[in-house]
């Protein structure tokens, strides 16, 4: 696991100050959506090996939700962005 | 305001006995400071920053964007509640019975501290002035530079005890004393 992460707000920070939630890529359905689309949304995950995104929350500093861009077999890390940032950006793409 | 809690301080069983004169290396804890948690409305982030660096007898402690604590060991609550809340644009909640609040000092202290927070304490990295919110013995704790030697650490009070003694046990081998501020 990397243990080393740079929060935009706080610095390095060691790993124990977060708590990981999941990955970032899936969007949540609207409140309406047909099951089917929720049962996805919550229980068909993929596990993927290498780089993906993944919600980290930084517990213990600034208490703000971090996108980590990370590879999940080399722990090498690619960026840390606020979550809130990283869904403007996405919105402006 | 649970004006009860602040009665018997959370520290009063740790702090127990005998007590020589302070080392140079020493704990002490701040028996009744003012704390107020200070947020920032969506917007007006930088307005407030700028409102409360100007704030007098307050010492302003950075937590997070939009986030702060605002320290007091001399003004009473209701000064400190009346300079807050006259900025436009910010939420308070007083804390001041839910944190215990520490100061450390001495030529050992990064040293003490390396062995508590994972953060680079550094006189160049971390200049004085400078707070944030780390993990201190495994509690959430904001830490602040108040002088050369000099940090700060507020914990929530119901891990102060734990804090305390690890502390403590930390700094024995510097021949860290401790004590209540006004002791």
């Amino acid at each position: 696991m990397a243990s080393l992460i740079t929060c935009p707000h706080c610095g390095t920070r060691p790993k124990e100050e977060f708590s990981i939630r999941g990955a970032a890529a899936p969007r949540r359905p609207s409140p309406a959506a047909r099951d089917e689309v929720w049962h996805r949304y919550v229980y068909v995950r993929d596990n993927p090996k290498g780089r993906y995104e993944e919600y980290w929350h930084h517990a213990a500093g600034c208490r703000r939700w971090l996108v980590v861009d990370r590879d999940n077999l080399t722990h090498e890390v690619f960026g840390v962005t606020d979550a809130t940032d990283h869904l403007t950006a996405e919105a402006g793409e | 305001m649970a004006l009860n809690l602040l009665h018997r301080h959370v520290l009063e069983d740790h702090i127990l006995g005998f007590h020589g004169g302070a080392n140079p290396n020493h704990l002490s804890v701040v028996r009744r400071p003012v704390i107020f948690s200070v947020l920032a409305h969506a917007g007006r982030e930088g307005q407030v920053r700028e409102a409360l660096a100007k704030a007098e007898d307050i010492a302003i402690r950075a937590c997070g964007p939009s986030e702060w604590l605002a320290v007091s060991q001399t003004a009473g609550a209701e000064h400190v509640a009346a300079q807050l809340s006259a900025i436009p644009g910010v939420s308070l909640a007083e804390q001041s019975d839910g944190k215990v609040l520490m100061a450390i000092a001495g030529p050992s202290v990064r040293r003490i501290l390396a062995k508590c927070v994972a953060v680079d304490l550094h006189p160049d990295v971390f200049a004085e002035g400078q707070s944030a919110n780390m993990m201190c013995c495994h509690v959430v704790a904001n830490l602040a530079r108040t002088g050369a030697d000099t940090f700060e650490i507020i914990v929530p009070r119901s891990f102060a005890g734990s804090v305390f003694e690890e502390l403590t046990e930390m700094g024995r081998e510097h021949a860290l004393t401790a004590s209540f501020l006004d002791a």
